[in-house]
């Protein structure tokens, strides 16, 4: 459905083309950055444990705006999902003092990081001007606020007139219960495996599914052919046996 | 240095004998003796995934000696032997096309230079203290997967060569997937 959606806009695109080869720099230099722990809205949509988020899954990153606003998508309308309050957007357990940590993609020169909770501004830290690192950490204290919060966090960019949009659900002080987090797939603790290990049995045939923890030895059916597993991995879309010779080799 | 040269003798071991991908699986590319489509995006594509690859080669294989969970290893694993491989091919393709394997670093100094995490910041994280290892290292390799589905999208809007176009969009279904065990493993 995402990929049709890529292809219209690919084609789109196409007709642009000589355009965007001289727009392409100016296009890139957005810069980028979300909050990942707790998770921001955008980070739960791209870790799927909100359904339904559209294109942000694929680009967190980019919930980018004119400073000054208040939304939680920056205003940008393809990603309005952000602000869609009859989502399910679990709210994470914090104390008082909450540490929030931002994932940065690209790394551009920085006014200042606001935290808000409706019209209080609980923080402000002021960079100056600098360039931030590719993590970037602050610990707000909530102050009075308690319970299930909605907190905006903002990234203020320098050298352009935008800035980065993160809100963040919040269940302070303890209390209510929040939707338990999901548990990643677990897949057995290996060591990366420089033998082909030589008592288990791998399960046999089945067809490749992303999702399934595979061993090395395993065997699976893909697009009529057989492969064996030779990198313990859980299977994700775009590792397909055919074009991943490092994780499956052809029988 | 040594994965360096690796790559190295591998492709060069390619060309001699004639194939444009890696040795266990041909991806479908063109035989060299015909011309090869590709266009300036295709190459500004491959010349900043390769070193981007490498570097994310180099961040993930901290995991091996820092205290990880193990299913972190495992992904960590996994994803450096799937970029070794895909750099290896994309290295053979700029070789067929008889393009350089880098770009003049001032070819992007016009939009705020090449999407990379800095040595320094991978300096950092290789002396994290302990506890602080997995979530740092977790943060910086989703950000650095995310500049890869950003470089990937621009292929595949303006890429023109087939494999490397297929490579891209393999590469921003990939790497929103490990992102998005990056982002589980972040929370829990």
């Amino acid at each position: 459905m995402t990929w049709k959606r890529k292809l219209g806009a690919a084609a789109a695109g196409a007709a642009l083309a000589p355009l965007i080869v001289v727009a392409l720099p100016a296009a890139v230099a957005s810069a980028h950055g979300y909050i990942s722990s707790p998770p921001s809205r955008q980070a739960m949509c791209a870790q799927g444990r909100v359904p339904n988020c559209g294109d942000i899954i694929y680009e967190p990153q980019s919930v980018e705006g004119p400073k000054g606003l208040r939304s939680c998508n920056g205003g940008e309308g393809r990603f309005e999902q952000l602000n869609d309050e009859s989502k399910p957007w679990p709210a994470t357990s914090v104390g008082k003092s909450v540490s929030f940590n931002w994932i940065i993609t690209a790394r551009h020169a920085t006014t200042t990081w606001e935290y808000y909770i409706g019209g209080t501004r609980l923080a402000v830290f002021n960079d100056h001007g600098r360039q931030p690192g590719a993590t970037v950490q602050h610990t707000v204290d909530m102050g009075s606020f308690t319970g299930r919060q909605k907190l905006l966090a903002i990234w203020n960019i320098a050298d352009t007139a935008n800035a980065f949009y993160a809100c963040v659900d919040l269940q302070i002080g303890g209390g209510g219960p929040t939707t338990p987090p999901t548990t990643p797939p677990t897949t057995p603790p290996t060591t990366p495996p420089t033998t082909p290990p030589t008592t288990t049995t791998p399960p046999t045939g089945g067809t490749w599914a992303a999702g399934t923890a595979y061993q090395p030895g395993a065997e699976v059916t893909y697009n009529g052919a057989t492969y064996k597993c030779l990198q313990a991995h859980t299977a994700i879309p775009g590792w397909e046996p055919s074009s991943t010779p490092a994780l499956w080799q052809k029988l | 240095m040594r994965f360096r040269l690796f790559l190295g003798l591998a492709a060069a071991l390619l060309v001699l004998t004639g194939c444009s991908g890696g040795a266990a699986a041909p991806p479908p590319v063109r035989a060299p003796s015909s011309a090869p489509e590709f266009n300036a995006a295709d190459v500004m594509f491959l010349q900043m995934m390769i070193p981007h690859h490498e570097q994310g080669v180099e961040i993930v294989r901290l995991a091996r000696d820092h205290q990880v969970r193990p299913a972190v290893a495992e992904l960590a694993a996994a994803i450096e032997a799937t970029q070794r491989s895909e750099a290896e091919d994309m290295k053979g393709w700029l070789r067929d096309w008889g393009q350089p394997a880098t770009a003049d670093a001032s070819a992007h100094a016009g939009h705020g230079g090449m999407p990379m995490t800095s040595p320094d910041l991978i300096g950092a994280l290789k002396s994290a203290p302990g506890a602080e290892f997995e979530r740092r290292f977790l943060d910086i390799l989703a950000g650095h997967q995310h500049q890869a589905v950003e470089m990937s999208q621009t292929e595949t809007s303006t890429g023109k060569n087939p494999a490397a176009r297929d490579l891209a969009h393999r590469i921003v279904e990939s790497r929103t997937a490990e992102i998005k065990q990056l982002l589980g493993y972040t929370t829990t």
